[in-house]
């Protein structure tokens, strides 16, 4: 197999976007051409997720390809539900490692805020079980509150642990100009101050609204090459070292323990032994923070912490820029935004702007190997990828 | 005549399956003949749960009580719940009930009260 390489990046504001489907995925191609000083590739995957339901555009990668004056390169959209993002980097990985093509485009793109708030979580919710879970009024944030409470009952996290990862993913979306929430957020303001109840009410109790992620409009772009293509346009070496991906039960309450996410855990597994390191070897990673209390489970579940430990690390700081394990320097999804099939896309973009070194006022000092969950469903699809700079 | 959930057993090896599965995750017995379609219990503890206050659409209330609850037989099922003040670990009985109307259907499931 071919080693591949990040060739270029590109991504838009994480928001409300005021244009099409179709330029929310051109725009970010366009970047990412421009940054790998290239013209052509030989395919294009377009990870979507509503396309179809919400914009009513099916077919969208033929689109995109058409729309950049691409063609005839191959194209083809990628849908697995909020981990299509990462899915597309690993659809485009294996067409390079084969052999069988040497530049590939990949974006992630959705635009979720055209729909009213109510059709978007009805959308997202049509991820859960039909029989078993959907009629009931089953929705992602009903299964992220049951899964937190046994996880408060059980490893002792409170709303206070939950509140400290809002604030630190939302102080760090305050340095990336993309991020969809630009607010400083205090614990005081969300949970301590007699206006917390109004500023921060119950989503999916013990789950309050700053424990949710914002839904977004964005796209972001990967292009990825071979070494050959590397050694011509002179770009940082950032190679894309590992990748895992996992399943688990469609319903959540078919699982043995329903506080562990195996998939995360095997994904994560996959993905180091892959590229060849450890979690301790990380450096920074972006985690699928879609919910707070997920970015302490999946902390332990990849690795950097032992189990029911995550938020004891976030209490000491340790996920923090500047801590042991820098967790969402972007903002994650809880702040930067998470325009679901999207998002994949996107947290790779964080990651290999850190790895360049080329990430701003959010720089993660000496960043030599990142790390990427991307979850689907309520972590029934689950793929994690690592990448090395060399 | 009383309303069930019904769970698929496999005949060949007894594992339950709720929801149905076409290929049993114990034995990988596959021939839906071999299939036995047997009612849950509508008894167990309350495992987890939560109130909904974003209602997906259909729902013309302003909050959702939604649980996990574990049947008096080790068998689980998601459903919703029509108590008071929920506690992990309470004994809760079942009764199925429309559960979401659309403009076209009701749709029946569990709920959960109070043992």
């Amino acid at each position: 197999m071919r080693e591949v390489y990040v060739a270029g990046i590109g991504i838009t504001s994480f928001s409300r976007l005021e244009y099409p489907l179709v330029e929310i995925a051109a725009y970010p191609g366009l970047m990412a051409l421009r940054d790998a000083g290239l013209k052509k590739v030989d395919h294009l995957y377009v990870a979507n997720m509503g396309g179809g339901r919400i914009n009513g555009q099916t077919g969208l990668a033929s689109a995109v390809v058409d729309h950049m004056s691409l063609t005839p390169a191959g194209a083809e959209t990628i849908e697995n539900g909020p981990a299509s993002g990462a899915s597309a980097i690993k659809q485009g990985y294996m067409a390079i490692a084969s052999g069988m093509h040497d530049v590939v485009m990949v974006i992630g793109a959705e635009r979720m805020r055209e729909a009213n708030p109510l059709e978007a979580t009805d959308f997202v919710a049509t991820l859960t079980h039909p029989q078993a879970e959907y009629i009931y009024g089953v929705t992602l944030p009903a299964l992220a509150g049951m899964f937190t409470r046994l996880y408060m009952e059980k490893y002792g996290v409170t709303a206070r642990h939950l509140a400290m990862v809002a604030v630190k993913n939302h102080k760090n979306a305050m340095d990336n100009f993309y991020a969809h929430l630009h607010e400083d957020i205090t614990i005081e303001g969300i949970l301590d101050s007699p206006e917390a109840s109004t500023n921060n009410p119950y989503v999916a109790d013990p789950l309050r609204f700053y424990d949710v992620c914002p839904v977004s409009d964005g796209g972001a772009c990967l292009i990825l090459a071979t070494a050959e293509v590397m050694k011509k346009i002179n770009k940082p070496m950032i190679r894309l070292a590992g990748i895992g991906q996992a399943t688990d039960t469609h319903c959540v309450h078919e699982r043995k323990d329903p506080t562990e996410l195996l998939a995360v855990r095997e994904a994560a597994r996959q993905s180091f032994k892959m590229a060849g390191v450890k979690p301790s070897d990380v450096s920074v990673a972006e985690l699928h923070d879609a919910f707070t209390i997920l970015e302490i489970a999946e902390s332990e579940e990849v690795g950097f912490f032992k189990k029911g430990e995550g938020h004891l690390a976030l209490e000491r700081g340790e996920t923090q820029i500047g801590g042991k394990i820098p967790i969402n320097p972007s903002g994650g999804l809880k702040a930067k935004g998470h325009p679901v099939g999207a998002t994949g896309v996107g947290q790779a973009h964080e990651i290999v702007l850190q790895l360049r070194g080329e990430a701003g006022k959010r720089q993660v000092k000496n960043a030599k190997v990142g790390f990427t969950c991307n979850f689907g469903g309520f972590g029934n699809n689950v793929v994690c990828l690592t990448f090395i700079k060399e | 005549m009383e309303l069930n959930i019904y769970a698929y057993k496999c005949k060949r090896c007894g594992e339950l399956h709720y929801p149905y599965k076409t290929i049993c995750k114990k034995c990988g017995e596959n021939d839906h003949n071999e299939f036995e379609i047997v009612p849950l219990p509508k008894n167990g503890k309350l495992l987890t749960f939560t109130t909904l206050y974003t209602l997906p659409s259909d729902y013309e209330v302003v909050t959702l009580a939604l649980g996990i609850v574990e049947l008096e037989d080790g068998n689980r099922i998601t459903g919703q719940l029509d108590i008071k003040n929920p506690k992990i670990g309470m004994k809760v009985n079942g009764k199925v009930e429309v559960v979401r109307k659309d403009l076209y259907k009701k749709h029946l499931g569990m709920i959960f009260y109070k043992a």
